[in-house]
């Protein structure tokens, strides 16, 4: 019986040290996230994704998991990151049609927004103090997070902080698009789509599609250009 | 098996994006690259398999499952940045806030000249 019971007290560290175990805690936290979301009626501020952040980072803290090890175990998730930033291309072709017919105003938007969304960020940033570690992982905050851990990579910022950012920034671009679209006033679905997707990447393209197809049409055009877009700028920026 | 196949040309893609980084070396990340690659190849063709929309379908829609690992760390390495919290929380707001207003505005002018050149 004693043997047992030791047997028994040590499973937690053996399994700790699997993958299996970081990935069941991760898509636990994901399902939990997404059926609380759906239970408080979709609360614009409070995204799926903060809801299951929060869930992991507690049972992670309860279980007494040391974070590197359980990163490590989730490299396993981690690793289709790469292919699911290929999948992106291919929203944008069947997009392709509504490029065509805004393309003036999409393409003269584009660069000029997407550069100040980083130029805003790090200016701020460096002018409060921020350290060039900081400021690297603030620049690609309006940047879908697939492409955005990419770039954090070559600037040499912090992945960990570029994440929280980018949740910041996904849940607040959508409560200011909301706010401004009443205030300025701007009523065109396109347009506000569009603001969603450049400035609030995934986070405020799920708003867009809750506003209507063609808002969320035009919000995945913003987020996939922003995306590549800073993805080829910034890094050239960065090394002046 | 479909979507298996779809899976591998996505893997493939970014493969070759990687590759060309390496080889170029660019300093955009590989899955980019790939992505530009796809967008460009599917406008040549002129189309895309239903295998491959089903498995980027599923790719996208677990995108929050994939970056979860990612953002649960700043809980963790968070007093790596002590003092330094008043200048993201700033340059998060302040820059957001900003980044919207010039986009909305931008794009809204942009738009009414375009309607009334056509209208000319």
């Amino acid at each position: 019986m004693n043997g047992v019971f030791e047997r028994l007290l040590g499973v937690p560290d053996v399994l700790s040290g699997t993958p299996a175990l970081a990935i069941g805690l991760t898509l636990g936290a994901f399902f939990a996230g997404n059926w609380l979301f759906a239970r408080l009626g979709r609360p614009i501020w409070l995204p799926p994704v903060v809801i299951s952040a929060f869930f992991l980072s507690a049972v992670i803290a309860a279980l007494a998991l040391d974070y590197d090890q359980y990163r490590e175990g989730a490299r396993w998730l981690t690793v289709l990151l790469g292919p699911a930033t290929v999948a992106l291309g291919i929203p944008l072709y069947q997009q392709m049609h509504h490029i065509r017919a805004m393309w003036r105003p999409i393409l003269c938007t584009l660069p000029v927004a997407a550069t100040l969304a980083a130029v805003y960020a790090v200016v701020i940033g460096w002018a409060l103090g921020g350290t060039p570690l900081v400021l690297a992982s603030l620049a690609p905050k309006s940047v879908t997070a697939p492409i955005a851990i990419g770039i954090t990579e070559q600037l040499g910022g912090s992945v960990s902080l570029m994440m929280g950012g980018l949740l910041v920034t996904g849940v607040v671009a959508t409560l200011f698009v909301d706010l401004l679209a009443r205030w300025l006033p701007v009523e065109d679905e396109r347009i506000l789509g569009f603001a969603l997707g450049l400035n609030g990447h995934a986070i405020g393209t799920a708003r867009a599609f809750e506003i209507s197809h063609a808002a969320g049409a035009f919000a995945s055009l913003g987020m996939g250009l922003t995306g590549v877009f800073t993805a080829l700028i910034l890094p050239l920026f960065f090394q002046f | 098996m479909g979507l298996l196949r779809g899976f591998l040309v996505l893997v493939l893609f970014y493969l070759l994006g990687e590759a060309c980084r390496l080889v170029f070396a660019l300093p955009v990340s590989g899955g980019v690259l790939g992505m530009i690659a796809m967008t460009v190849t599917l406008m040549t063709l002129g189309g895309v398999s239903n295998e491959l929309a089903s498995a980027s379908q599923g790719l996208i829609s677990v995108l929050v499952l994939l970056i979860m690992p990612g953002v649960v760390g700043v809980f963790f390495k968070a007093d790596q940045f002590a003092g330094q919290w008043l200048a993201v929380g700033a340059a998060l707001l302040v820059g957001t806030f900003l980044s919207v207003i010039t986009t909305l505005l931008l794009m809204s002018f942009l738009v009414r000249r375009g309607q009334r050149e056509d209208s000319q």
